[in-house]
């Protein structure tokens, strides 16, 4: 029994305790569980199979060494060692430190490198390659955060301008890192237990406007190479070579993400070489990219406070940079995925087909080979040596001092930039079992969720006719998903009745309490798309306020001296029947939930807590955690 | 000789002459000679010849980088710089600039060491060598304790008391309901099979955890406190930490045995290389010793 106890990653004991020494023994997480069903038949049901389908979380976008501007960053360690942190393990960040998930071992994850010149800085660090030799890669390995960030620059202008020395696309390096991604990703799937997806970063970015997606394999039947953005930057040249794969049996998706960062590109209305979209185009987008990442540590693309002036909640860990400089953002509709989703149906009402007609999944883009690292007690950013340490992300003042009297010195804007990550990007699938069939099919049928780091769980179901007890049965999930859609789905026409939403959440016991469930609905009115956030549920007894429509202050607070939250507000569980209000059969419509926790510290008011400094004056010291289900669209019958 | 000179022109004489002079016809033979090495030397230059699938590859990288294949000049270009390379690089190993090179070194010690572990063949052990390297590493495979059970939920958000005591007026009358459900609609699987007590953990808290090791069997108890209000539980069988079969995970044990011969392989290799030389070191110089 002590054995066991102590073998439990994530138990209170490990919980609230930010990086520190402490967690430097290996923890003695089970190694090897039994694999009783790795090698059965398909029939088969792995542990844990449930009909009604599981809530899993995982991380899609994760960096390694083998990511050129990783390695850079002094980034060292491999995929390996990115699913043993995923699995609980504790591993060494590049600024000399050990580093361990709090909030216990994820289920499932794919790394996903930048598949330009991937493994190449590795070589050209090797003093045997020639690589080593070619005048570019000087001073290209240092230590010094201000050479690395140089450096960064160097080979990321470089490849803008597809300047690097062919040397560095040498098939025989691609193909070396490339089988160490598969292997690991092979030697790391254990059915039932950890699903891992082979995976890469497709990394176009057009004059610095980002058009990045990860590309997912279902299996580990994959391209002999990744199709790069040297190859081309325009997605839709992706799009093409993933349907060509397809047919030759490799089924693959493709998440964009960062839509924040490309400065209204991502869902710009036309095709990237300036053709008008048409429903050939529509389908080719919508059959490769059926989700997509809104919400990772460079910041949160559901949408901007200046795209949705009504949502309260819409500044939330908003990043207003392109990536990799400190360049502004000046076209955010484009950039974020509420406005794209309301273009989507406007198009579909005036085009006859919807580009943008995507679930939701979140992931967290480290590139310390540490996947759900976006825990805001336990950050440690994302870019290896350059912001390992609170002063180099701004949260303690510079140079040791105890106040914010002297602003510090930020002539390249990498402060700047580094202070606005949030340590968000979680993503959530329903599905049967975990296992690679199980969670991709989740995946193709939109059955996904993003939340902003904690692990809390969301139902989202559809319908026109539920029991009115339906909330009070036991059968509830049955009942919800015979009689609806999840999310992901699309109503059925209506026959004049509105329809209604069944909206469940449960909050992870390693976070805090939930306050609100909201409903964001989209809908097209005379040939304009029209957005509302209702509340729908209320935490503590609370009904929401008639005149306003918002649930009243549960009067939930963070004590900013220590960050414990005000004892015995909010609830474990938010269950609601929404029926919407404002319906019109004629009007094209989407909807997805949103449940907010009660306030709580943002990750760089931990670190002036831990450094005993005020947290820095230009920042939010609170932030609400938060949980977006993928939506559930609603077309009117012809 | 005075007599002949006199029958003959002056320049006739010398050319006579010099045609007779040993001198001259060394340095005729010596001609011929030379330029008969020369034209065989011509004959015999090493050969420099880059094939057409090299060829190819090299335009492949090109045109990765440009985004177009090469025109013809641009070929040209390309098979020159090449040219230039593979002759300076020949000429380099003619003055021997490859002895004493710490990369050249390093990089023929690496392709050794790829071309010594692609000729050994993958080992298949006999199932007596399987087990007795299972009996050693049997700790690594050690599964944590497994519960099947089933569970009621009695929400505690409008307080704690009224759960605990809507829970406690349930158990005692769960045991004359057949099956009822008497708890509430809970976001959770209400069963679970065979799971993981690790799994549990993380989803419901350690004491939830905890007490399902020491919940009576067959029946319902409780109430037990979780993360997002009280349970009754029902644990139907419960399987402590155990340690699984060869035959459970042949195929891990399998692939971590053939880890280690590779491992063992390899040094033996290298012990072997090791006895083909004498090895001397001179001696470490007294600044590094610590």
């Amino acid at each position: 029994m002590a054995v066991v106890l102590a073998a439990f990653p994530g138990s209170t004991a490990g919980s609230g305790s930010a990086v520190t020494g402490s967690v430097a023994a290996k923890p003695p997480v089970v190694a090897k569980p039994p694999v009783v069903a790795k090698n059965a038949t398909a029939s088969a049901h792995l542990p844990g199979y449930n009909t009604e389908r599981n809530a899993y979380f995982g991380d899609l976008h994760v960096h390694t060494k083998l990511s050129f501007d990783a390695y850079i960053f002094n980034v060292r360690a491999s995929p390996d060692d990115a699913y043993r942190f995923a699995k609980g393990d504790t591993i060494g960040h590049s600024s000399g430190f050990n580093i361990r998930l709090s909030g216990g071992p994820l289920d499932f994850v794919a790394v996903t490198d930048h598949s330009e010149y991937i493994g190449a800085l590795q070589e050209a660090a090797d003093k045997n390659s020639p690589l080593n030799k070619l005048p570019i890669v000087d001073g290209l390995f240092s230590t010094d955060p201000v050479k690395i960030g140089q450096a960064f620059s160097r080979v990321v202008e470089a490849m803008g301008t597809n300047s690097l020395p062919m040397e560095f696309g040498d098939k025989r390096i691609a193909s070396k890192a490339w089988k160490e991604i598969q292997d690991a990703a092979e030697r790391n799937n254990d059915p039932g237990h950890f699903t891992t997806f082979v995976g890469y970063e497709f990394t176009s970015a057009p004059d610095g406007r980002n058009l990045h997606r990860n590309v997912i394999f279902k299996s580990a039947k994959v391209p002999e190479l990744p199709y790069s953005a040297v190859q081309s930057q325009d997605p839709e040249n992706l799009w093409h070579q993933m349907d060509t794969w397809r047919k030759a049996g490799i089924e693959v998706l493709a998440i964009p993400h960062n839509m924040n960062g490309s400065d209204g590109l991502m869902f710009e209305q036309t095709r990237r070489d300036g053709r008008a979209m048409d429903k050939a185009y529509s389908d080719l987008r919508m059959r490769n990219e059926p989700i997509a990442e809104i919400t990772q540590i460079k910041g949160t693309s559901e949408t901007h406070p200046s795209l949705s002036p009504n949502d309260e909640w819409a500044n939330f860990e908003i990043m207003e940079s392109y990536i990799g400089r400190a360049k502004a953002i000046t076209k955010f509709s484009g950039g974020y995925v509420r406005d794209a989703l309301k273009s989507g149906i406007l198009m579909q009402d005036t085009k006859g087909f919807n580009p943008f007609k995507f679930g939701f999944i979140g992931s967290s883009d480290t590139h310390n080979a540490a996947p759900g690292s976006v825990e805001d007690r336990n950050y440690f950013s994302k870019v290896g040596r350059t912001d390992g340490k609170p002063e180099q992300r701004g949260s303690i003042p510079a140079e040791g001092r105890k106040t914010w009297d002297i602003p510090t010195n930020d002539p390249n804007g990498n402060l700047g930039r580094f202070q606005s990550w949030g340590a968000s990007g979680i993503a959530g699938v329903w599905a049967e079992e975990n296992s690679r069939d199980a969670i991709y099919s989740a995946m193709r049928r939109k059955e996904t969720f993003a939340t902003s780091g904690p692990r809390m769980r969301v139902r989202f179901f559809g319908a026109y006719d539920y029991p009115q007890n339906i909330l009070k049965r036991s059968d509830l999930v049955t009942v919800a998903y015979r009689s609806g859609v999840p999310m992901g789905g699309d109503l059925m026409p209506s026959k004049g009745k509105a329809p209604q939403f069944i909206l469940w959440a449960m909050r992870d016991p390693n976070s805090g309490y939930l306050q609100r469930a909201q409903i964001v609905k989209g809908w097209v009115e005379n040939g304009v798309a029209k957005e509302a956030v209702f509340d729908v549920a209320c935490s503590d007894h609370l009904a929401i306020d008639p005149a306003t429509g918002r649930c009243p202050d549960n009067g939930a607070k963070v004590d900013l001296s220590n960050c414990e939250p005000t004892k015995f507000k909010g609830d474990a569980e938010i269950r609601t029947l929404w029926r919407d209000p404002t319906f019109k059969p004629n009007q094209r419509a989407f909807y997805y939930a949103r449940v907010l926790e009660n306030p709580s510290c943002r990750w760089s008011t931990w670190d002036a807590i831990r450094n005993g400094t005020p947290p820095n004056p230009k920042l939010l010291p609170t932030i609400q955690e938060r949980v977006w289900s993928s939506p559930i669209w609603y077309a009117p019958s012809l | 000789m005075t007599l002949l000179l006199s029958k003959q022109s002056p320049a006739r004489a010398v050319i006579v002459r010099t045609g007779r002079e040993p001198l001259v016809h060394f340095l005729l033979i010596g001609a011929v000679l030379f330029v008969g090495v020369l034209v065989a030397r011509s004959l015999q230059r090493p050969v420099v010849r880059i094939d057409a699938q090299e060829l190819g590859q090299l335009a492949g990288y090109w045109s990765t980088q440009m985004q177009r294949d090469p025109t013809n000049e641009e070929l040209q270009g390309i098979i020159h710089e090449r040219v230039d390379e593979e002759v300076l690089a020949r000429e380099a190993l003619r003055l021997g600039l490859d002895k004493d090179d710490m990369i050249v070194r390093r990089r023929l010690a690496q392709k050794m060491t790829f071309a010594s572990e692609d000729t050994a063949n993958l080992h298949e052990p006999d199932e007596a060598a399987l087990k007795a390297f299972f009996e050693k590493t049997k700790a690594d495979y050690q599964a944590p304790p497994r519960v099947t059970f089933r569970h009621q939920f009695f929400n505690s958000d409008r307080g704690k008391d009224q759960a605990l005591a809507r829970a406690t007026a349930a158990l005692a009358k769960v045991a004359s309901t057949q099956g009822e459900t008497l708890g509430e609609p809970f976001l959770l699987p209400l069963s679970y099979s065979d799971a993981s007590l690790i799994d549990v953990n993380k989803d419901y808290g350690q004491d939830f955890a905890g007490a399902l090791l020491s919940a009576p069997l067959n029946q319902w108890s409780g109430p037990i406190a979780s993360a997002y209000g009280y349970h009754l539980v029902k644990v139907d069988s419960r399987m402590s930490a155990k340690t699984p079969t060869l035959d459970e995970v042949r195929s891990d044990v399998l692939a971590a045995y053939q880890e280690q011969a590779r491992k063992a392989r390899n040094a033996t290799f290298l012990a072997d290389l090791r006895k083909k030389y004498r090895i001397e070191i001179s001696g470490i110089p007294q600044t590094i010793l610590k």
